[in-house]
């Protein structure tokens, strides 16, 4: 019953939310039929409806309150880096462990944008998350990659401008329980390797894979979020520390101590959240120790032995005593989600989820999988920032859920944020 | 600390000084940010304390090291701010590529092209590695790209010794980097060699 409650007033709140944006929408619209004579930036009729309609504590404050369109201007022209006050706070969206973000408005453009505000310690500076993130994703950008707009800079706080992304991975499976249509699985999983294909061939390292991490647009597009713990990879390669990639999507080899991993490591990423989309439920869930999360990759992939896996009794945690005896299952009986589907899917998961990293697929090659044959060919030669959804016949299915109760569903149809 | 994180903050403070003024900002100041930021950059983390008091013990040899009074405190937070200032002088660029990883591949080859007696009589790969070190010293690791520094202290080291390599039908820089020319080998060994000119002026 309360569950039941909580649901309606998620969605009540949600219409309410749609509601408002709609409002906003056709006012704009309004005001722009009526200047149509006269060229007017779009972003100030924005900026003034908006202002009426949130309430911000910031504007009082403000030094650049309501002032012209020359200043901002101005400030763009002239300055390397933004300043607060071409952004205005929304509402908070998440806490991280670095850093808050907040939704927030460009007052540049008008954009939606996502202001990632990253505390400052005194003693420290800047948190070496933070310069890499920055650093990393200057160099970046790719459709599949969320796109860092600005950085913000005073004397004690930083922040990242982000484009906003409404939604990602992980809220989207809890919003849609049981697993994928599985059409959305194969563009949601094309363009993760999309984007993993064009950082590992910039030889980056994304290193933290998960759900959270993959934003997802209202369109369905899929974008690498949160680089703090990514790192370009140098060519002799070198030994980073080995607390990296969150356990549940962490590889064999790096969970048996190895420091010396490589574009792998995302793969295996890759291919837990492939399981997961389909399944509905994580791949290898739940464990707090590195003993235990093996223990679980092994009852289906089978104790590695140096045979099929040369190099394996060298790491620092391979302690085969410790293990219980494993015979490799068949993923199909395991996950039985890909029996249901043709064999193409089983196989790609097969290839992504291999205990030996050499073996793993590379992005690359995996784009080329069969799987992925019955997305139209032109995705292939699509260039770098150009959308997967800009290919005619590309776009998402409804999800078993939204058919039942069409109330709660993201309608990619509906040109809600066409604007921002 | 590692050589990575050294090189790193070599490059981040002469890509610094290529956009400000050294009269403008205390180049100790800045060189302290710099190594600083290095080991954050390069995942080898350095604590403030410790190069505060090594860079003052380095300064002041006989002196005692730093009371932990109100003005160590002051010289750690510059040192924190400046690593912003730094941060944003470079427009947060500080992910570096350096000459070494080249060096060590074209090390490898001319190994395996050179008979092992010519190779174990001279010193090329000593001399190479402690070229580009030296080279660190000034802004050449900022002002040409790392394969073309790598090429430059390869063939100084090969003239120093007079190995003479097997001739091909191209020249043996052009094998291992392309856009590469005799005029700009020869323009890297000389700012080098000024480089060698100005330490023997100093001491």
């Amino acid at each position: 019953m309360q569950n039941l409650r909580q649901a309606a007033t998620e969605a009540f709140h949600r219409l309410g939310l749609k509601q408002r944006h709609l409002g906003y929408e056709e006012l704009s619209d309004l005001e722009d039929s009526n200047y149509t004579s006269e060229p007017q930036p779009h972003w100030f009729h924005t900026l003034q409806v908006r202002r009426l309609r949130v309430q911000r504590s910031r504007s009082n404050s403000d030094p650049l309150g309501g002032k012209s369109f020359e200043q901002e201007f101005q400030w763009k022209t002239g300055l390397q880096f933004g300043t607060a006050t071409s952004y205005l706070n929304l509402e908070k969206l998440g806490e991280g462990a670095y850093a808050t973000v907040y939704k927030g408005i460009s007052r540049i453009n008008g954009h939606l944008v996502a202001l990632k505000v990253i505390r400052m310690k005194t003693e420290e500076g800047v948190p070496f998350t933070a310069i890499r993130e920055a650093s990393l994703l200057k160099g970046l950008k790719h459709a599949n990659i969320v796109l860092l707009h600005d950085i913000i800079h005073t004397r004690e706080s930083l922040t990242f401008v982000f484009e906003y992304v409404q939604t990602d991975l992980a809220q989207y499976m809890t919003q849609h329980p049981g697993g994928l249509h599985s059409h959305n699985v194969r563009i949601f999983m094309f363009q993760l390797l999309r984007g993993l294909s064009y950082i590992h061939g910039r030889r980056i390292l994304h290193r933290d894979l998960k759900p959270q991490n993959l934003l997802i647009s209202y369109l369905g597009e899929l974008k690498l979020a949160d680089f703090g713990l990514a790192r370009s990879k140098s060519i002799p390669s070198q030994t980073y520390s080995s607390e990296v990639v969150t356990l549940w999507y962490r590889p064999p080899d790096v969970l048996l101590g190895s420091t010396d991993y490589s574009t792998a490591l995302d793969i295996w990423g890759a291919g837990c959240i492939f399981i997961e989309m389909l399944q509905g439920a994580p791949a290898f869930p739940g464990v707090t120790d590195v003993f235990e999360q093996l223990q679980k990759i092994w009852a289906v992939l089978g104790v590695p032995t140096e045979e099929n896996w040369p190099g394996v009794s060298e790491l620092p945690n391979f302690k085969p005593e410790w293990f219980l005896p494993c015979e490799p299952q068949l993923f199909r009986n395991v996950w039985k989600r890909l029996g249901q589907l043709p064999y193409k899917t089983e196989d790609l998961a097969q290839q992504l989820l291999r205990a030996a990293p050499r073996d793993r697929i590379s992005a690359q090659d995996a784009l080329q999988h069969l799987y992925f044959n019955t997305l139209p060919p032109p995705l292939v030669h699509l260039r770098d920032t150009v959308s997967v959804f800009k290919v005619p016949g590309v776009r998402l299915e409804a999800e078993a859920r939204d058919i039942f109760s069409p109330g709660r569903r993201i309608r990619p149809s509906l040109p809600l944020t066409k604007c921002w | 600390m590692h050589s990575v994180p050294v090189a790193t903050a070599c490059a981040l403070y002469h890509r610094f000084y290529q956009s400000a003024s050294l009269r403008v900002y205390e180049p100790y100041l800045v060189a302290m940010s710099a190594i600083y930021l290095a080991g954050k950059v390069e995942e080898q983390h350095l604590r403030t304390r410790d190069i505060i008091n090594v860079c003052h013990r380095y300064f002041h040899v006989d002196s005692e090291p730093l009371e932990l009074d109100s003005q160590f405190w002051e010289l750690r937070d510059s040192v924190v701010q400046c690593e912003l200032l730094v941060l944003r002088q470079l427009n947060f660029q500080v992910s570096i590529q350096h000459p070494h990883k080249y060096l060590l591949h074209y090390l490898l080859s001319l190994k395996a092209l050179l008979n092992r007696h010519a190779w174990s009589r001279t010193p090329i790969c000593e001399t190479a590695w402690a070229l580009l070190k030296d080279s660190y010293h000034g802004p050449l690791c900022v002002e040409h790209p790392p394969q073309h520094l790598a090429v430059a202290v390869l063939h100084l080291a090969l003239r120093t010794y007079g190995v003479e390599l097997p001739l091909g039908s191209v020249e043996w820089w052009q094998v291992f980097c392309e856009d590469i020319t005799k005029s700009i080998i020869e323009s890297i060994v000389f700012k080098l060699l000024q480089l060698y000119d100005m330490e023997a002026k100093c001491t």
